[in-house]
């Protein structure tokens, strides 16, 4: 998701500007010159002069590219299929974990979990032979170790596990 | 001071801590081979399990994985050429074609021996010059620390690998995170939208799971996998080692230092340590054409370099809760939940804890060479296990471990936001430990700013009249005009750029 230097910078200067907005129309505490709304003024004036920099520019020599290292002849991996959506995969983690949130008071945690693990697995190229074991297997295992060892109350859901 | 060894010694021969340093180290173990799972997801991921263990065996946890981490991301690079951590990076071509020679065993061997040598110089210099830093840390005021703490966030920003504009609105945008809450000078609810999740601010923990851990999850759906491991037998790997520490001695120390100066700078870490040592021993180097093409010289230099910067990064982060690098600003989140506030006085009011830390480095280190023989042995197989395997469990744990911090959801909602956060930096050039010291220091700077400003009722001459806060005003003021100073140097002289460009 690499964007122009022009977006991520307009998109800073709108954050700073609307930080330092937000920090000055905080109440100050009385009889007290300098209060909660000092630091957001700061610091957003400085995110907002910075994103101007990044649009016109400045700076932009210092960057270096990312040093990648050349595979060798023959072990050269298929170039990954293009298409537009496949950009948005790397929103499939994010999406996974708000789906935890979600549903897991709900289904409990073995089954949110099982298809969190199934789901990434798959995105990542594995077959079902090794995504539904690990599936299966795996939110048990953690749950053995943070619910009964780490004593964190994970939710029990539908399927409440047996220890 | 006996009495205080032996203190250390009683706190740390429990079987908690000698259960939870084994443990830690075969994970930091397993994590750094793994290509693509670096050191500080390693340390990230550790963090929900450190609550649940007593103070030191915490720390213990944290000293063994990262240290572990960082050496066995050399594994990969020298038999794959893909490192597994970037620390690795830069000399992982030089590890690869020494394999392709038939020095596997060399390399590797000089990966765990010199790791262990560099973890330890390393330590000596968290135990020899911190206490009398902190003696003098004593009379800082707010003031100082309020210039101190810029200079730390300045320096990341020098030595970050992009843009410093970049690198400094990356900091910015950290301590914006870090003003959301409720704990700020006025007690009152600040960028909170009304959401009472908000009120507590966001935990640092959470935010650096997700910019670790979650982004990189992300960039693997994206990323081809990499090849498997040719399955190899290995002769003797600590065999030559003890010829290389005398031939290359000058070299180690070299790095050694390099590598302590480095990791004692805010937010350069071990894999900066690696770059400049490598750099450096090709610079003055009596044989720099050897190096590219199988020459352990490098590695000798660049692996002191990436495990002295490790414990040296504890240095700031023990004394002013600074953090050195990455790593340490996760050990700091733990060190201030455990009760062990980072400040000058850890080092006089809990001076047998200080003694802990540091034998557990040195520990740590010893502990790095059976182990990391071992772990050579069996990387073939650990690096059988596919991607589509590994990555699900991370998210599990991401998942799990960001919820058992404050035992609710929206730790989990904050993880996932930063690690679309942390994708979305990286891929733009923007350093992502420029932000993450900006969360983690953003309290601490702004505590300092307000109550110097209040202490000096809206002058600025105070914050310049002492003398150690002048001394820091300079370096800080310095560091912020030096790209600045850069830029116009390059575009007053532009056939330099050109030249220095197309190297």
């Amino acid at each position: 998701m690499r964007l122009p230097d022009s977006v991520t910078g307009s998109f800073l200067v709108a954050l700073g500007a609307a930080a330092a907005y937000g920090g000055y129309i905080l109440p100050p505490v009385p009889g007290q010159p300098v209060g909660p709304n000092v630091f957001p003024l700061v610091i957003g004036s400085g995110l907002a002069l910075c994103g101007l920099a990044i649009v016109f520019g400045i700076g932009h020599s210092f960057e270096e590219e990312e040093e990648l290292i050349p595979l060798e002849d023959g072990q050269a991996a298929a170039p990954p299929p293009q298409s537009k959506l496949y950009g948005l995969r790397a929103l499939l983690p994010p999406a996974l974990l708000l789906f935890y949130v979600f549903a897991a008071d709900r289904l409990g945690f073995i089954i949110t979990a099982a298809i969190m693990v199934y789901v990434t697995s798959t995105a990542l190229g594995a077959k079902w032979k090794l995504a539904l074991p690990l599936a299966a297997l795996s939110p048990f295992a953690i749950h053995l170790i943070f619910g009964k060892l780490l004593r964190v109350p994970l939710p029990a859901g539908l399927l409440p596990t047996p220890w | 001071m006996l009495k205080t060894l032996i203190e250390a010694f009683a706190l740390i021969s429990t079987w908690e801590v000698i259960i939870a340093m084994v443990a830690a180290s075969v994970y930091g173990l397993v994590i750094g081979s793994l290509p693509g799972l670096s050191a500080t997801m390693a340390t990230a991921l550790l963090v929900p399990v450190t609550f649940y263990l007593s103070p030191i065996a915490a720390i213990a946890t944290i000293v063994a994985a990262s240290s572990m981490a960082i050496f066995s991301g050399d594994i990969p690079g020298a038999l794959l050429r893909i490192p597994g951590t970037p620390a690795s990076a830069a000399y992982a071509d030089e590890a690869y074609a020494m394999t392709r020679k038939g020095q596997a065993e060399l390399a590797l061997g000089a990966g765990v021996w010199f790791s262990a040598v560099g973890g330890i110089a390393g330590v000596l210099s968290l135990m020899i010059p911190a206490p009398p830093l902190a003696e003098i840390a004593l009379s800082f005021s707010t003031f100082e620390y309020f210039w101190l703490a810029l200079l730390g966030l300045m320096c990341a920003t020098l030595v970050a690998r992009s843009s410093p504009v970049k690198a400094i609105a990356g900091m910015f945008l950290g301590l914006l995170v870090s003003c959301v809450g409720i704990e700020n000078p006025g007690g009152v609810p600040r960028f909170t939208f009304g959401l009472t999740d908000l009120f507590g601010g966001i935990e640092p923990i959470p935010a650096l799971v997700g910019v670790f851990a979650v982004a990189q999850v992300m960039r693997a759906m994206l990323t081809p996998e990499p090849p498997p491991l040719p399955r190899r037998k290995f002769g003797s790997i600590m065999a030559g080692q003890w010829k290389l520490t005398k031939q290359y001695h000058w070299q180690m120390t070299r790095g050694n230092i390099v590598g302590i100066i480095i990791g004692v700078l805010p937010g350069a870490g071990a894999d900066m340590a690696a770059w400049v040592s490598y750099a450096m021993s090709k610079r003055f180097s009596k044989e720099p054409e050897k190096f590219g093409t199988g020459h352990v010289e490098g590695l000798v230099e660049a692996g002191a370099s990436n495990n002295a910067s490790i414990a040296s990064g504890w240095v700031p982060s023990l004394l002013f809760g600074i953090p050195g690098d990455t790593i340490a600003a996760i050990a700091i989140g733990v060190l201030y939940m455990k009760g062990l506030n980072p400040g000058p006085t850890l080092f006089t009011e809990k001076a047998s804890s200080m003694y802990a830390i540091y034998l557990m480095f040195i520990i740590a280190n010893i502990l790095m060479i059976p182990l990391g023989i071992a772990m050579i042995r069996i990387a073939a197989y650990i690096l059988l296990a596919p991607r589509s395997a590994i990555m699900p469990i991370i998210m599990l744990c991401c998942a799990v471990g960001s919820f058992a911090i404050g035992n609710n959801m929206f730790g989990v909602v904050t993880v996932a936001a930063f690690g679309v956060i942390g994708y979305v930096m990286e891929a733009n050039g923007y350093p992502v430990a420029a932000m993450v010291l900006g969360i983690v220091m953003g309290t601490m700077v702004e505590q300092a700013f307000v109550t110097s400003l209040i202490k000096s009722d809206g002058s600025i001459l105070p914050f310049f009249e002492r003398p150690v806060a002048a001394i820091l005003a300079a370096m800080a003021i310095g560091a912020l005009l030096w790209p600045v100073m850069v830029w116009v140097w390059r575009k007053v002289k532009p056939p330099q750029t050109a030249a220095a460009t197309s190297r």
